[in-house]
Order: C-alpha cells, then sequence, then structure tokens
C-alpha cells in the first residue's frame, strides 16, 4: 500500500456521529495504478456519495452516513462497518494479511459487493484471489428469484451498466470481451450471501454520473435499485 | 406444669375443663356462713382485745396488726370449702359400653429406627410395644374399659384383629383420609374416639383441614399419640424441586431445589441432575452453619425431545439416618416445536440482522420480522404458510396473538395508533406473551414512549423527551456486566459453566446505547449494567418485570452484533448467538398456548384420582365457555381411555375432569376442544405414575400435624408411655354411653397446704408481735 493513499481514505472522525450504515470502500493493494491512487479508488469519492444521497431518499429510514468511507482490509475498524463495496478488482492483489483479515470479516458476518471488472482477464484474477481467501466456497450464479433482487425493488432482469464514456455516446455497453453481465455469489454452509460479485457491469458508473444528462437513465435507474437493494439485503441478511 | 397442677389439684387441668364444679352438701350452706361469720366475730373480738396490750408500739408493728385476723379468717373460709364438700362432675364412659377406634400407621416410615423407646430401637417397634407389650399395655389398658378396635392405615384405614398384622411397609399414609375412613368404619357404635399413632408423615395430597372438618362434625375426637424424634439427628432430604413442566429442546432448564438437613451444617454436599442415568449438571452446595435449608438454583440443558424424568439426588452421607429422602424426580416434557416471534423493527439496521441471524439456526425459533425500509415501506421475512401475512404492524388481536414473543426494535410510538400500542401491552398482560424492548435510537423515552400505552411495557423508567430535541445522544464504551441477580440466571448464562459465564461479561468488547436507563420500575429486576464515563450512575442494560400474565424485557443496547463482528472476537465463538438463543428462548418460555391440558401435578401414586384441568380459547385470546373437550389419555400399556371435560363453572375457559391412574408408568394426554363442530385447538401433557415415598420427605415426627389434628377434633396428644392418662381423657369424653361421677376435691393437697400456710403465718406474725 502507497504511502499518500493513506490521505485518501475517510475514517469516520472521532467527533462524527455514529450511524447504523456506512458505505465503506475497501482499500485493497493492487497490481498497479489506476486512477489517481489505487485501482480500488476508482470512482472515489464522487461515486460513493452520490450514491448516498440516493440511497438515503430512497431508504428515507435508513440512518446512514452521508459520506465515502474508504478503509484497508487490515484495519480491525472495518468489523465495525459490515457492508463493503470494491470495484476494478481485476487488478485486486490482497497481501497474506489483508487476506486473512477480509477472510475473518465475511465468516463474521460482513457483506462485500464488487463491482466494475470486465472480461475473462480480469474475471481469472478475481477467481484467483477468491480461491485464496474462501477457498471452500464456490462462486455460483445467483438466480434471479434470490431476495437480493426482490427485497426492496423487483429487478426482472439483469442489465449491462457500461461505463460513463460509453454510456454517454450510446457506444457498446461491453467493455474487453465481457459481452454479458452477471450477478454471482458466494454463499456460506448456511445459505447466507457473503460476496455479491457485479461481473461486466458498472453500477459504480452509473450512481457517479446518475445526474449526467447525457447518462441514460435505464442505467443509473438500475444501478440504483440493485445497489439499494444490496443495501437492505445486507441490512436485513 | 400438667404434673404440678395435678400434684397440687388432684386431676389433671383437662379434667377441669371437661367437668363441671359443684358442692355435694349444698344444704350447710347458710350453717357453714353463719359458723364462719361467729368464728370471725370471735376472732375480730380477741385481736381487737389482744392488740391493747402489745409489747411492740412501733409503726412496722401496727402495719402488722391487721395481718393475723386476716389469716384467721381466710383459714376459717378454707375449712368451711371443705365443709362443704367441693366436686367434680365428669361425664364418664360406662365400661365396655363404648367404642374406641385405634388407628396405627402401617407405613414405611414406621420404620424409622429413631425411637429410643424400643428394643430395636424403631417406630414400629415402639408401637407394638406401647400396644401389646407385656406390661400394662396400651391395648389392655383400653380395654378394661372400652370395646377397642384396631385398624391400620396407609392410603385409607382398614380393620385388622391384631397387632401381628402390622407390617410397617405401606408406600402411602394419608392420614386424613384414614381418619375418616376409621370413623365411618366405626359409624353407629357409641365412640368415644379416635386413637391415632402415627410419626405424622402425612403423603396426601389433599388438605388435612377438609378430613378434620369431617371428624369434628361427627363429632369424633382424635387423640394422638406420636412416635419418633421430633429431629432427626442427620439427615439430608431433597425436600422440593420446583421445575418448569415444559421447555423447548436445546434449553437451558431452570430449576430451584431446596436441601433440608439436620446435623450436616457447613458441609458441602454434591447435587447430581440425572436424565436417563446420565448425569447433566452436579452443583456443589453447601449448608448454611445456622440455618436448615438451602434452596439451589441448578441449571442444565435438556437437549432430547420427549417426556424427561430429571432426577436430583445428594448422595448418602456418613452416619446418615435416612438415605430415601435424598432424591426426588421431575418430569419435564422437552418440546419439539417451533416458537414463533413477530420482530417489528422501525429502521435497517445490523443490530436486527445480527439478532436474527443469531437464532436463525435455531429449529425451535422462528422469527417473523417486519422492518421498515421507507416511510410505510415494510419488509415482511420469514412469513410461512403457518403465518397470517399482513404488512406494518397487525392491527387485529388474531395476528399478533399468535405469535408467543414480539421483538420491538427502533421504532416511536408515534408510529402505532392508540389500539395497536393497546393490544402489543394486551399481548403481553392478557394473552401472557413476552415482549423484548430493544434499545435504539428510537425506542423508550427517545422514541416517545413515556405517556403512551406503550410505557407499561417498560422495566425501567421512562422520562419525557420532547420530539424537537433532535437525534439522542449516544453513550459509547459501556462495559457490561451482572447485576447479582444476572448471576447464574438462564438468559445471562453465555457458557456451560457458571463461573466462566460470570467472569465472561467484563471481558466483551464494549456497546453503546442510546438510552439513558438508569432508574428500574418497582417490582422489576435488573440482570446487566453497565459503567459509562457518560452516565453518573450504572445503567441499566437488561431488566425484566411481569406485565399481567406474561413479561416484558428490555435490552437497551443497540449494536450487540459487536459480540459477533469484532477483531477481538474469534471466528468460531457463539457468544452473541449463545445470548440470543438464551434471551429469545426466555422470552417465549411460559407463554400459554390457546388450548392448554395439565393434571394437577406431575407425578402421582398409583390408584391416585387425577385431575386434568384445560384452558380453552380462541384466536383472540378471548376464553370459551361454550366447547365439547375430550382428554385421550393413553395408559403406560397402550391403552387409551376418553375422558370428557366439563367447565367448571368457576373460571371462564376452564374445563375439568377426573381419571384414576392404575398403571405405573408414563401418561400422555392429548386434549381435543371443539365449538360447535370446529376444532379449536390440540394439547398435550404427560403425568407419571409411580411409588412416590412421599412420607419420607419431612420424617421426623411432625408434631404440629399431630397436634393440629387432636386440637380441631377436641382430642389430646398424650406420649407413648401415657396409657393411663388415654384412658382416662377417653373416659371422660362426651361421647359414647355416659354415666356422671363426682369426684370428691375437698382432700386436695392444695388445701391442705393453704390451711397450714394460713395458721403458719398467722401464728409467725403473732410471735412477731409479742402476742403469742
Amino acid at each position: 500500500m502507497r504511502t499518500f493513499e493513506r490521505y485518501l481514505y475517510r475514517p469516520v472522525h472521532p467527533d462524527e456521529v455514529l450511524r447504523e450504515f456506512y458505505f465503506t470502500r475497501l482499500a485493497y493493494s493492487g497490481h498497479m495504478y489506476r486512477g489517481f491512487a489505487g485501482s480500488w479508488s476508482i470512482d472515489y469519492p464522487k461515486a460513493d456519495r452520490q450514491f448516498m444521497v440516493g440511497l438515503k431518499r430512497l431508504l428515507d429510514q435508513l440512518d446512514a452516513y452521508d459520506y465515502d468511507h474508504a478503509l484497508p482490509a487490515t484495519d480491525p475498524e472495518l468489523f465495525r462497518f459490515p457492508f463493503l463495496y470494491s470495484v476494478e478488482v481485476g487488478y485486486m492483489a490482497l497481501s497474506p494479511p489483508e487476506r486473512e483479515a477480509l477472510r475473518r470479516y465475511l465468516l463474521a458476518g460482513g457483506f462485500w459487493v464488487i463491482d466494475d471488472f470486465w472480461g475473462s482477464w480480469e474475471w481469472a484474477n478475481l477467481e484467483r484471489e477468491l480461491s485464496l481467501l474462501l477457498p471452500e466456497y464456490p462462486i455460483v450464479d445467483i438466480p434471479l428469484d434470490h431476495p437480493i433482487f426482490h427485497c426492496f425493488y423487483d429487478v426482472e432482469e439483469i442489465i449491462q451498466v457500461p461505463n460513463v464514456g460509453q454510456g454517454r455516446y450510446g457506444g457498446p455497453t461491453w467493455e474487453q470481451d465481457g459481452f454479458t453481465p452477471h450477478v454471482r455469489g458466494i454463499f456460506d454452509e448456511d445459505g447466507r450471501l457473503m460476496v455479491v460479485i457485479n461481473w461486466n457491469t458498472d453500477l459504480g458508473d452509473a450512481w457517479e454520473w446518475a445526474e449526467d444528462e447525457w447518462y441514460p437513465v435505464r442505467f443509473s435507474h438500475y444501478a440504483y435499485q440493485m445497489g439499494v437493494n444490496f443495501v437492505v439485503y445486507a441490512m436485513s441478511h | 406444669m400438667v404434673g404440678l397442677f395435678e400434684f397440687l389439684f388432684k386431676y389433671r387441668p383437662a379434667l377441669f375443663e371437661e367437668g363441671r364444679f359443684t358442692f355435694v352438701s349444698p344444704g350447710w350452706m347458710q350453717v357453714a356462713a353463719l359458723l364462719a361469720g361467729a368464728l370471725l366475730v370471735i376472732a375480730a373480738f380477741t385481736y381487737r382485745r389482744l392488740g391493747a396490750g402489745t409489747a411492740d408500739r412501733t409503726a412496722g408493728a401496727d402495719r402488722l396488726r391487721w395481718l393475723p385476723p386476716v389469716f384467721r379468717s381466710l383459714a376459717i373460709g378454707v375449712l368451711v370449702f371443705c365443709l362443704l364438700q367441693p366436686a367434680l362432675v365428669l361425664s364418664t364412659v360406662v365400661p365396655q359400653e363404648t367404642f374406641v377406634g385405634v388407628v396405627v400407621d402401617d407405613s414405611r416410615s414406621m420404620a424409622m429406627p429413631d425411637e429410643a423407646a424400643a428394643a430395636d430401637g424403631t417406630r414400629a417397634g415402639a408401637v407394638l410395644e406401647a400396644l401389646s407389650g407385656e406390661s400394662g399395655s396400651m391395648l389392655d389398658r383400653l380395654a378394661e374399659r372400652f370395646q377397642v378396635r384396631l385398624l391400620a392405615f396407609g392410603r385409607s384405614a382398614e380393620r385388622i384383629e391384631s397387632t401381628e398384622q402390622l407390617r410397617f411397609g405401606r408406600a402411602d399414609s394419608r392420614i386424613g383420609e384414614a381418619l375418616v375412613a376409621a370413623s365411618d368404619e366405626l359409624a353407629g357404635l357409641p365412640l368415644s374416639g379416635l386413637v391415632l399413632l402415627s410419626d405424622g408423615a402425612d403423603s396426601a395430597p389433599a388438605e388435612l383441614g377438609d378430613a378434620l372438618l369431617t371428624l369434628k362434625a361427627a363429632g369424633t375426637p382424635v387423640y394422638t399419640v406420636g412416635v419418633g424424634r421430633p429431629r432427626l439427628r442427620k439427615d439430608i432430604e431433597v425436600s422440593r424441586v420446583v421445575a418448569p413442566r415444559r421447555v423447548l429442546e436445546g434449553s437451558t432448564v431452570e430449576v430451584e431445589v431446596t436441601l433440608s438437613q439436620t446435623g450436616f451444617g457447613g458441609r458441602t454436599v454434591d447435587l447430581e441432575v440425572e436424565d436417563d442415568g446420565r448425569i447433566v449438571n452436579l452443583e456443589q452446595v453447601t449448608f448454611p452453619r445456622g440455618g436448615s435449608a438451602v434452596t439451589a438454583r441448578v441449571m442444565f440443558a435438556a437437549n432430547d425431545e420427549g417426556a424427561r424424568e430429571f432426577r436430583f439426588q445428594v448422595a448418602g452421607q456418613p452416619d446418615e439416618e435416612l438415605l430415601l429422602n435424598n432424591e426426588r424426580t421431575a418430569l419435564v416434557e422437552v418440546l419439539k416445536r417451533r416458537e414463533k416471534i413477530f420482530f417489528f423493527e422501525g429502521e435497517p439496521r445490523d443490530e436486527s440482522k445480527f439478532l436474527r441471524r443469531a437464532v436463525s439456526q435455531d429449529e425451535n425459533l422462528h422469527v417473523v420480522s417486519m422492518t421498515r425500509q421507507a416511510a410505510n415501506k415494510f419488509y415482511g421475512m420469514n412469513f410461512d404458510e403457518d403465518t397470517r401475512r399482513f404488512e406494518g404492524f397487525p392491527t387485529r388481536r388474531e395476528e399478533l396473538f399468535e405469535y408467543s414473543g414480539v421483538i420491538l426494535g427502533s421504532m416511536e410510538a408515534s408510529f402505532f395508533t392508540h389500539d395497536q400500542m393497546r393490544m402489543l401491552v394486551d399481548f403481553a398482560s392478557q394473552r401472557g406473551g413476552g415482549v423484548l424492548l430493544l434499545g435504539g435510537r428510537r425506542a423508550f423515552s427517545e422514541g416517545g414512549f413515556a405517556g403512551t400505552p406503550l410505557a407499561e411495557l417498560s422495566p425501567v423508567v421512562l422520562y419525557d423527551r420532547p420530539a424537537d430535541q433532535g437525534r439522542p445522544e449516544l453513550m459509547t464504551d459501556l462495559r457490561i456486566d451482572l447485576t447479582p441477580q444476572g448471576r447464574g440466571h438462564p438468559a445471562t448464562l453465555l457458557r456451560d459453566d457458571r463461573e466462566e459465564a460470570n467472569e465472561l461479561w467484563p471481558t466483551l468488547p464494549p456497546l453503546s446505547a442510546y438510552q439513558r436507563a438508569t432508574e428500574l420500575k418497582a417490582g422489576a429486576t435488573a440482570l446487566l449494567q453497565a459503567e459509562s464515563p457518560m452516565v453518573r450512575d450504572p445503567m441499566i442494560v437488561l431488566a425484566h418485570h411481569r406485565i399481567g400474565r406474561g413479561r416484558a424485557i428490555a435490552f437497551t443496547p443497540h449494536d450487540s452484533w459487536h459480540w459477533q463482528m469484532s477483531a477481538d472476537i474469534p471466528l468460531e465463538d457463539q457468544t452473541h448467538e449463545r445470548l440470543w438463543r438464551q434471551m429469545l428462548r426466555w422470552l417465549v418460555s411460559y407463554v400459554p398456548d390457546r388450548i392448554e391440558v395439565e393434571a394437577d401435578r406431575d407425578r402421582f401414586e398409583p390408584g391416585s384420582t387425577v385431575t386434568l384441568r384445560a384452558t380453552v380459547r380462541d384466536e383472540a385470546f378471548q376464553e370459551v365457555n361454550r366447547a365439547q373437550v375430550v382428554a385421550a389419555i393413553e395408559q403406560p400399556s397402550g391403552e387409551e381411555v376418553e375422558v370428557p371435560l366439563d367447565w367448571s363453572v368457576e373460571r371462564d375457559g376452564e374445563f375439568v375432569g377426573t381419571f384414576t391412574a392404575r398403571e405405573s408408568g408414563l401418561y400422555r394426554v392429548e386434549v381435543d376442544a371443539r365449538s360447535e363442530g370446529e376444532l379449536l385447538g390440540v394439547a398435550t401433557s404427560r403425568f407419571a405414575v409411580d411409588e412416590l415415598n412421599e412420607e419420607l420427605f419431612g420424617a421426623a415426627r411432625r408434631d404440629s400435624v399431630l397436634k393440629r389434628i387432636a386440637s380441631e377434633t377436641g382430642g389430646r396428644q398424650v406420649g407413648l408411655g401415657q396409657a393411663d392418662r388415654l384412658v382416662e381423657d377417653l373416659s371422660v369424653s362426651s361421647e359414647g354411653t355416659l354415666v356422671r361421677e363426682a369426684r370428691d376435691l375437698w382432700d386436695m393437697p392444695i388445701l391442705f397446704l393453704a390451711l397450714v400456710a394460713l395458721l403458719g403465718g398467722e401464728w409467725a406474725v403473732r410471735r412477731r408481735l409479742g402476742m403469742a
């Protein structure tokens, strides 16, 4: 982890009123720089803040923290925030201490939403990382009748959400060889969903550019529905 | 005292109570009065004359001068009293024309070796020697004046011809029933009374008073002769076991076991709990040095479904006199069923998520939840085909009352209608359900509960908090620990070992709470409390109180999930799961069902009459009187008997029927309640029939029982060696064929002593005055 990345973390200030929900972004170690820091910080912090604006409006009973909130896996405080969000995991390379902490976090009851990574190469990287993280649990497709698609909004179809550039200009919705979007997951032995993997889709960009008049509303609409469902599911299952 | 009275007054006080005082020569009254008057005048005149010539003229002598005439006058009075022939008129029985029933306790407790008067040291030996021993036996003495009928009793009294038929081996001794049976047996005969020889051990389930009233009404006095020592020298007894009749499978069963002892003060003994021969708990109990009894709270897991007989026993101690009273059993039905709990949550939060997760693997708990996600948008979970669906909070009693427990999360009071709040209070007070109030920023005072019906539910005192005060302050860093009442409570027992569990609490990660709960309501009990630098007084963390038939529990922290998800808690740690599993099981324990049936006890002697009591309620838990209720009783042999239960009239919804249980073993009762042909519900229950040896508990001679029998029937308590006194008492009884008899009183030693004292006094005073 590079030193200057630490300045990007937004731990909760001690004087801040504690909330029930924090949209916590995982600041993981990675192969290379993307964005202005590691690949974990893609779309950060605007996507996170903008999602919180929509989330608080849609779930008006949720006592949620308004701002972005990023923590590394090795921070013991991470256990106080059972919802975790990650992007660009195609470039993720967890260190052994991160892996150990994240494994404990997930098995203890944490919920991890993975988003915005594309194609078979990036998938292979994530699959390798997850096989080291949770080797005993397989990655499976989450069927559309699963409560995560219906706990707040009824999502009947998985849509590919393009990045802002392709979305704005009406280009192809896919990147690399990621033509088909998938929502996959890892369940524990009791059937609890620990990890949700949004592959070949970029919900984060749809949240981040939802106010952009050129970004198609059907993508941001879908992205918010999925995001809200993830939060409701995480707070109830 | 009685002996001194008898020496002075010639007869025992009892005879004076029974008899009537009279003078045999009342015709002499006037002559005696004249004579006494004349003598008094002479005495007065003589003393007046003598007084003038007294040598001693001091003031002290003047004060004594009036004494001699008084002594003389009193002495004359005593003599006149004797001349009038005072007498005590008694109604005594005509010899051999009245009957006496001698009722002998033939039970096993009479074999106790604590009667020093007997050659073999047993109570039975003492009774046999007293009844038919060689020198002046009780039966012989009684037979001189009465027709004697000998009866032996266990459960009831039966005639026997001689003491040789006594076996002292009956398992039961029901004194009241036996005395009434004996009285009935001798009904129609002129009966002077019954003589009861017993240790007073009464194993009858019914109150003795009913039998005593019957005897009193029949005018049959009972003379009781106690055997045995009023206090055993060395004995330990499992006096009482209070156990729940039903628990959920896998629950921690809490049982109160009272151990009594004599001669073992300060001793520590092992109290074992056995389930089908397997020891499930071993508790060390130390007897207090001063007192005799100690109550131990024993907890163990009930993991096997079905009717379980748990045995509580203390190993026999060296020199202990009676070992058969060292154990008792309790029948506990371990149920495998899902108790339904409704969890109503006002906001999405991790506390409710982790709570539900903690109990999700518990097959005996079914938590249906309704969480408000947005204004008027709820997310319901775990509804199934057995539960009615509704949106938000139930509006009908039937919807809410189908649950055994309700968990109320962070939901402000203003959300509810007044009727809904009232219904929730009724859920606890009338339906008998459990309500768990969780802490949160919209709960308790912070949720505006004060001044609403919901305030009734809170075991902690609420304060009025105006809604415009904004977000309540969160108190952090709460270090939680047990209160004295919380130590060993089944809800707080987070480890199997009690000491380990007690030490665990302060080591758990600190929590936080919005509730400033520092004051308990009257009658409430706090089990957990916490210290915080933000509040002066200890914060109440877990408290409970009773509300009518049900109970309400308050758990004030809002983030107990940190005990599940913390960097400091190992993954395999089950503290959080165990806390909530126990808490919710506690919440729904003892919650009544719509249809219930119970036998009046859980264990009976063979041949006992078992009273079955069923309670029938409708879906809204209103009692139903117009129902057809039938109990199908499956006997140990497998044979089934149907017993119709009738409305008791005394209580709404209560149906009663009786059944005689002859077979030993386990019985199963299934009650089917219908109204106008429609099935209201079914309930089951179990009871056991076995030899109980109840009389071996409290095995020392029970003088209180014997005294009560004697005093309430007009008899007396006499000792084993007091056959003469017994005969005399029975002779002056007001029952039987009687004749009047006057007994002289003029020769009472008290009169002679009084005369000597008065004349001696007179002489002494006269000497003092120089008049002699």
